[in-house]
């Protein structure tokens, strides 16, 4: 095993044009992806500040006391009664929302003004804003009649943007996506439990801006080193379809060794690299573009856990090309996938750019790919650096792995005999 | 020591090897002639148990290779006709991983590794990259490679294709060395006739497939021994005299080689004259005639009908 993969390695390290796409072409489009793309990424504050009108067409005060007098109609036990008389005062969507807004995380990014909507009609327009907001009539009555009662008649908030393809435009409507969600589930429970919401509400809302934004060089940089990882598979499938034109893979069944012996040198020899590769681009990374700030072991040893199984399973990937390369007889595998769909699945991975707008079956397909599920679980240990939160991207990856090995155990040419 | 039996290899509708027996004594150098697409690399890689044949068998010691192919690999140094080497690697890197490969370690890997060397004559070259040397030291580090692990056999398909002179020497003296000074056994392929000769005390000559003719070279060409072969050599070429002198009485077989003209003709018979009288007419000059003991080439033209390198 060993002469196996000292060869491998050597091989490697004298075709420089294979170490130029395994490294440097990485580190390259680290860089120019980084730089050029950062203002996209909300690590990167400035490029997304952006000026709000808000326009309520409805008087809340005069909404929350309505309900407040159903309430008392409704002839519920006295201590019930008032538990949802205080739940409605506070749990106002409109007094929600805009404390999200004032909230120090947020309210740097964003300066919100009430305005009417006229007014507001008029600053867009003109540019002076970059959204309007719009709480029509009725929103805070059947917001809390929905959340308190459970009355099925929904809310609807409006959003209108300047520019609905900007970046700015995407963040807001996540911001209040993610504020309607947490609002919904807050008030469920709340029904449940027949327990004030309020302090859970504002809670789920902080979510949104608790944790350290992911900047544009740690995106591209785990997007573009997730990514040539895979082309490694093609480097070694390629080499062994050479070693078998040109008659050494012979030479090695003329040694009687086993033919196992070799496919698994191959996919422990495409792992070694890929562990190697990770680590110089994640180094290099964190020392030239401070990509990286977190110093610690457990950050780097969240790191080096993802970086190992993603290299076990490219090296599993690596085992299945050369399966088939060897079979075909043919180097058209390793070129098609070098080719083509190695881009394919660097795209449905992610490593080009966030998948939140696409299409749900191609996020499906995108995290069960080796990159693109080390993709999620390299960024969910950036942002919550928590063990437990890896284990289902993890394992995607090892499930992935393993198929990949089967299909390349029952694949492969087991010319041992004289065949 | 080694032995076919009837080895036959199919392709779909393409018989490239049909009913093949050959024997290999221990000791003893063994040539498989025949022109490119004979079926001899098919033959070779079958008997070095890379090809499972359609039919047939392969025997070591008596006993059959086909399904245990393990003591045979162990015995066996196999010389394929392309360069199997690592070409981003040294000679001496190569040859450090095939002997690893062996089970050859430390010191006596190294003193392999030098022996073959010194064999191939390329010691003090080692370092250098397979991909920087000459065709002939590439063929000579592929015969290294093969002899890393000490084989009792070593099977060459057509080692000295396309090398220089110098280099084709060097091979050719390295493999009549191993074969006399150490009782190695050989199975030498080629289509270069002279090689077979110099190197083979015995022969097999394929065809489309088949042996057509087996023996040692004596008795290979008494095949025409009630023949005799003449060259005669021309000022220059005359293609109609040439046609002309093909067609006298007694002409069995002809060659025309730009101002020469090769006949096979039975043993003793009287054609000078009529030679002479038509090259007369013709007014070409004869410049040289040479009556010639048949070669193996002769052999296989009169067994074939064509030439080795047709």
């Amino acid at each position: 095993m060993g002469a196996f993969l000292i060869k491998d390695i050597m091989l490697l390290l004298r075709d420089r044009s294979e170490l130029l796409i395994l490294l440097a072409m990485p580190f390259l489009l680290i860089a120019i992806l980084g730089f050029s793309l950062r203002g996209i990424f909300s690590g990167d504050l400035e490029a997304l500040e952006m000026d709000i009108a808000l326009v309520s067409e409805e008087n809340e005060a005069q909404a929350v006391a309505s309900i407040q007098n159903e309430i008392e109609e409704m002839g519920l036990p006295p201590e019930q009664a008032q538990a949802l008389t205080q739940a409605a005062e506070a749990a106002s969507p409109q007094t929600m929302l805009v404390s999200l807004f004032e909230d120090e995380s947020l309210s740097e990014l964003i300066t919100i003004e009430r305005m009417d909507r006229q007014q507001a009609q008029q600053s867009l327009d003109e540019e002076t804003v970059d959204a309007v907001i719009t709480l029509p009539e009725g929103f805070t009555q059947k917001s809390l009649k929905n959340m308190l009662f459970g009355s099925k008649e929904g809310s609807e908030l409006e959003l209108l943007a300047a520019d609905l393809s900007s970046p700015q435009t995407d963040v807001l409507d996540s911001i209040l996506n993610e504020f309607v969600r947490t609002v919904n589930f807050e008030a469920s429970i709340s029904r449940l439990s027949g327990q004030d919401s309020a302090v859970e509400v504002s809670g789920g809302i902080e979510t949104i801006t608790a944790r350290e934004p992911i900047t544009s060089f740690q995106y591209y940089t785990i997007g573009m080193a997730v990514m040539f990882v895979l082309f490694v598979g093609s480097t070694i499938a390629g080499q062994a379809n050479l070693e078998q034109k040109q008659m050494v893979f012979d030479r090695i069944r003329l040694s009687n060794r086993s033919p196992l012996l070799y496919l698994s040198s191959k996919a422990i020899a495409a792992s070694a690299i890929v562990t190697v590769q990770l680590a110089l681009l994640f180094i290099l990374s964190a020392l030239l573009f401070q990509t990286f700030a977190a110093d610690s072991w457990a950050f780097w040893s969240g790191i080096a856990i993802i970086s190992i199984t993603l290299a076990f399973s490219v090296g599993c990937l690596a085992a299945l090309m050369v399966a088939i390369t060897l079979r075909l007889e043919s180097d058209a595998v390793p070129a098609i996938f070098s080719g083509g769909v190695i881009s394919l699945m660097a795209f449905v991975g992610g490593s080009f750019m966030p998948l939140d707008g696409m299409p749900e079956m191609l996020r499906a397909i995108g995290n069960w790919t080796p990159n693109g599920a080390a993709l999620s679980a390299y960024f969910s240990w950036l942002l919550e650096p928590d063990l437990g939160q890896l284990t289902e991207p993890l394992m995607r990856i090892g499930i992935v792995a393993v198929v990949f090995l089967l299909l390349a155990l029952a694949l492969f040419p087991r010319k041992g005999g004289a065949a | 020591m080694l032995e076919t039996d009837k080895l036959t290899k199919q392709f779909k509708d393409v018989i490239a090897v049909d009913d093949v027996s050959l024997v290999l004594m221990r000791g003893e150098s063994v040539g498989l002639l025949g022109p490119n697409g004979a079926g001899k690399s098919t033959a070779i890689a079958m008997i070095s148990t890379l090809m499972k044949p359609s039919s047939g068998d392969v025997r070591l010691n008596g006993k059959s290779v086909l399904k245990k192919p393990d003591d045979m690999r162990r015995v066996l140094g196999v010389v394929p006709q392309k360069i199997a080497l690592y070409e981003e690697l040294s000679a001496y890197e190569n040859l450090k991983f095939f002997g690893r490969l062996y089970g050859l370690s430390g010191n006596k890997l190294e003193q392999r590794i030098e022996y073959v060397l010194e064999l191939v004559g390329l010691a003090d070259r080692k370092k250098e990259l397979v991909k920087n040397y000459s065709g002939g030291m590439q063929r000579r580090v592929n015969l290294a490679a093969a002899m890393m692990h000490e084989p009792e056999v070593l099977i060459m398909d057509e080692p000295t294709v396309g090398i220089d002179p110098q280099s084709r020497n060097h091979l050719l003296e390295t493999i009549r060395k191993l074969n006399r000074d150490e009782g190695m056994t050989v199975l030498y392929t080629s289509h270069y006739m002279e090689e077979v000769e110099k190197l083979c005390d015995r022969v097999y000559i394929m065809d489309h497939g088949k042996v057509i003719a087996e023996g040692t070279k004596e008795e290979l060409k008494a095949i025409l021994s009630d023949q005799e072969t003449v060259l005669i050599e021309f000022d220059q070429n005359y293609p109609e005299l040439f046609i002309k002198l093909s067609e006298i009485e007694g002409v069995q077989h002809s060659t025309i080689e730009e101002q020469s003209l090769k006949l096979i003709i039975p043993r003793g018979t009287r054609m000078l004259a009529a030679l002479f009288h038509e090259a007369e007419r013709y007014g070409a000059q004869v410049i040289n005639v040479n009556v010639q003991t048949p070669t193996l080439e002769d052999v296989f033209l009169r067994l074939t009908g064509r030439k080795l390198r047709d």
